[in-house]
């Protein structure tokens, strides 16, 4: 391999190429966020191949029944007992998951305010760009992060309502979720440590541009993780789309 | 280095508190600190008449643990300066990277690329050691039939472990070190795009490491390496350390995997356009992409068996509506990809060391590029060949059938790549090429038996024996491996400063080449007349085969640690090499030996490619 070792300082500034300009850092960290949304976009077919399998296979009619299971649970309450929890009368059936708290509304509700919050950084990084104003983009900051912890909550509370729903007991009178309850559980587990990634992100933007290490002229870092959190409302309103578009078709 | 950096070298030891004291040790009690007290709050907050409850204590632990190594290790420290907008400092930088350490930085968390190569060969030679001697134990025990050298559980757990051990120790045995250390070099930066995720790869590879080598001594397993549901559902804790491992290793290999294609991509040095990139970093960067795509399937494959486990979740299990299918199509999209991320970056070093031990430039290198994408893009429609006999989805059989001999499309166009480089070239016969040669014949036997098993009727037949074992041996071991070893042998020298020993590679070579020939070849026969695999005994019908493979096992074994000892003596007492023995043309042979902090000091211009070489090297 032929080298020329001199013509570096004209190419690549004054000190033979130890200090990047920021834009070629910027540039190189977005390759690094498209790289990782491409894994996790595998990782969200990987979970929407888990819920659309389970269904399509629904061994022994467990889907998201108990129908053909023993009748009465091991604390001795009928299975009635579990769906009254729910305020449900029959077994749930792909006509009452809308109507329970694993419900695609409930799951439309978190993929769209964390979108929108998502919406909230992405106007705040235009405006940081457009005003220099870094107080404006970390009031912006906290307002996104905000948005996140109340739909945090909001999925805790599905994750909460899961063991009064759907149940099935085994022959040895065990108790386990049922394959919805189970694909439904990894998909807003998921979700939930997403959105605490994009809790901790958000307080740092806050943090930092409140601190002067995010500015008008030092914005790349907002745009960065920007992208992964409009990602991870979009990621969100596909699983959501998927869950109930199929609950839908029978 | 320039003024500049010399300058702030000397702020760089300065101050730094606490952070600047972190190194293995801390990590060390760090993990077992929080794993203790991880374990502590869930023995006394969690319902112990839960029936799992002894698994949402036991992984509550290893979540304690690496929680805690990475505290230790300083992995935490970047993401907390980055919250509170204390960015590191240019003396940060270089603290970081071991300046003016010595050779206390091997036990930190540095940055430096080059270091976090040579902590990825000890890695790999500690990985490969654990698991070597599981294989002892596991050919000891099936030395004769009816051996009671361990009993069947352990002999179980034996097999599971040694596996996986092997596998990760595969998967980093090339990419790890020498993506790390030469690829940056040859690609004219001064170093990885992104230096500490390069050292969080690393180390979270040591604490997933950690978790692994517990297994067999917290509860074992019964299943085999690939953990096979719903067996995976009744094992004991050890296989909440196993999924926790594999969850936390594929946290390692996609950092690892972004890492090296950013490196890649963006950081290429002026005139290092792609068709200048050396060989060996096109293997690399495919390797990557590939790991990219396969290894959230395994970690999302481990994290529903840990939930079935640990909440009652019922993804693997059909009382629930599971089923196990489930978890052999999510485990094998991952498993046949990753035959091919271990083997590219060993296939990429050979082609390298092809080119420059026969003074040629690599055959037809668009050629090779192709076959290695070719072979990544088919390695993603082929998995349900692992399942042909369960019963799922036969009339995919065909097309699965198809896709798996098209595969042998690719392969064989790394043979003419290679043939084709050495043909009439000026051979330099020194210890890279030995290997290079038992590559060569050694792939050639696991192709042909590849095709065999590809086959629908014959793997009916085949499926479950030893004939199976024997193949993908002759893949790991007898490919892969000695990629690793001629890889190992021809930067050696770029590493130390020191030839690696020729005599003592040379017994290394034919103790080992001759032990995979007598080991596998004697399974293949065993296998041939039905041996099933994971058994601890068998009937006389196989007691000469047996025997046969045990004795070629401990010359494996001998060969290996040969080598091991031709590495440890010649790291400081080997033949000096100076900065490019192989008179060889890409950039790493360019730099001093040992490469300098940030490897230039000014970056070079490329205006050649990195195979062009002339009559006059030949004849010298």
């Amino acid at each position: 391999m032929s080298i020329d070792t001199h013509a570096e300082h004209d190419t690549h500034g004054h000190d033979g190429g130890h200090h990047e300009p920021p834009e070629v850092v910027d540039g190189r960290q977005r390759m690094a966020i498209w790289l990782f949304i491409s894994g996790d976009a595998i990782t969200l077919s990987a979970l929407l191949f888990t819920y659309l399998y389970l269904r399509g296979v629904n061994t022994g009619g467990h889907w998201m029944s108990m129908v053909g299971l023993p009748t009465v649970g091991p604390d001795g309450h009928s299975f009635a007992f579990y769906q009254a929890l729910d305020g449900s009368t029959g077994l749930p059936d792909g006509h009452l998951i809308t109507q329970a708290p694993l419900s695609a509304r409930l799951n439309w509700i978190v993929s769209i305010l964390t979108l929108v919050s998502g919406l909230v950084v992405w106007a705040g990084e235009k405006g940081l760009r457009a005003t220099k104003n870094t107080r404006n983009f970390s009031a912006v900051a906290w307002v996104a992060t905000a948005l996140v912890v109340v739909t945090m909550a909001l999925t805790l509370k599905q994750l909460h309502s899961i063991p009064a729903i759907f149940v099935a007991v085994n022959d040895s009178h065990t108790m386990s979720y049922t394959a919805y309850a189970s694909t439904m559980m990894v998909i807003i587990g998921s979700g939930l440590v997403h959105l605490a990634i994009l809790a901790f992100l958000g307080v740092g933007l806050a943090i930092r541009s409140a601190r002067g290490a995010i500015t008008g002229d030092k914005w790349f870092q907002a745009r960065l993780v920007r992208l992964f959190w409009v990602w991870v409302g979009i990621s969100g309103l596909i699983a959501s789309a998927v869950t109930t578009t199929i609950n839908i078709i029978h | 280095m320039t003024t500049t950096l010399q300058q702030t070298a000397a702020v760089a030891t300065e101050g730094g508190g606490l952070a600047r004291k972190q190194n293995f040790l801390t990590a060390m009690v760090g993990g077992i600190v929080f794993a203790w007290l991880a374990w502590y709050l869930a023995h006394h907050f969690l319902d112990a008449s839960s029936r799992n409850y002894s698994d949402l204590v036991t992984t509550s632990l290893t979540f304690g643990w690496i929680f805690g190594f990475w505290l230790g290790i300083g992995a935490l420290n970047g993401p907390g300066r980055w919250l509170i907008g204390a960015d590191h400092t240019r003396a940060d930088d270089l603290y970081y990277a071991g300046e003016n350490q010595g050779r206390k930085r091997y036990w930190k968390y540095c940055t430096d690329h080059k270091v976090v190569g040579v902590q990825y060969i000890v890695m790999t030679a500690v990985l490969l050691g654990a698991g070597g001697i599981l294989a002892m134990a596991i050919r000891t025990e099936l030395i004769v039939p009816g051996n009671h050298f361990v009993n069947q559980q352990v002999y179980n757990g034996f097999v599971a472990v040694h596996g996986m051990l092997m596998i990760l120790a595969l998967i980093v045995a090339v990419a790890g070190p020498w993506a790390n250390f030469v690829v940056p070099i040859m690609c004219g930066a001064r170093d990885m795009a992104f230096p500490r995720l390069n050292a969080l790869s690393l180390w979270t590879l040591v604490g997933a490491a950690g978790l692994l080598l517990s297994v067999l001594a917290v509860g074992s397993l019964t299943m085999g390496w690939v953990v096979l549901a719903p067996i995976a559902d009744q094992a004991g804790v050890g296989m909440d350390f196993f999924a926790m491992a594999i969850i936390v290793f594929t946290v390692s290999t996609t950092v690892a995997g972004i890492n090296t294609i950013c490196t890649v991509m963006t950081m290429r040095t002026k005139g290092m356009s792609l068709a200048r990139l050396p060989i060996f970093v096109w293997a690399s960067m495919i390797a990557a992409a590939l790991g990219l795509y396969a290894f959230p399937y395994f970690s999302l494959v481990e994290a529903q068996t840990l939930m079935d486990r640990t909440v009652s979740t019922s993804f693997f299990v059909a009382n629930g509506g599971g089923t196990g299918w489930l978890q052999a199509n999510l485990f094998w999209l991952m498993g046949h990809p990753e035959v091919y991320v271990i083997l590219l970056p060993a296939v990429g070093a050979l082609f390298e060391i092809a080119s420059v031990m026969a003074r040629k430039p690599v055959f037809s290198f668009r050629t090779a590029i192709a076959g290695m994408t070719g072979l990544a893009g088919l390695s993603i429609l082929v998995w349900a060949h692992h399942m042909f006999t369960t019963g799922w989805a036969p009339t995919l059989g065909g097309p699965f059938m198809l896709t798996t001999e098209l595969i042998s499309i690719p392969t064989g166009l790394f043979f003419l790549v290679i043939i084709g480089t050495i043909w009439r070239g000026n051979i330099w016969m020194k210890l890279p090429t030995v290997w290079l040669f038992g590559f060569i014949f050694n792939f050639i036997i696991a192709g042909i038996t590849g095709i065999y098993l590809s086959d629908i009727p014959i793997d009916n037949q085949f499926h479950g024996t030893v004939f199976v074992t024997a193949h993908f041996h002759y893949v790991f071991v007898g490919s892969v491996l000695f990629g690793a070893i001629a890889a190992l042998a021809f930067w050696y020298p770029k590493v130390t400063g020191r030839f690696l020993d020729e005599t003592m590679g040379r017994i290394s070579f034919w103790l080992v080449f001759l032990g995979v020939q007598v080991t596998f070849l004697a399974m293949f026969v065993s296998g041939f007349k039905g041996m099933p695999r994971r058994y601890s005994s068998y009937s006389m019908l196989f007691e000469h085969a047996n025997f046969v493979s045990t004795m070629g096992a401990y010359m494996i074994m001998s060969g290996m640690l040969v080598l091991l000892g031709a590495v440890v003596r010649s790291w400081n007492h080997g033949e000096p090499s100076g900065p490019n023995p192989w008179h060889a043309n890409s950039l790493e042979w360019m730099v001093p030996t040992p490469p300098p902090l940030e490897n230039f000091d000014v970056l070079p211009v490329i205006t050649e490619d990195p195979y062009n070489y002339r009559e006059e090297l030949v004849r010298s």
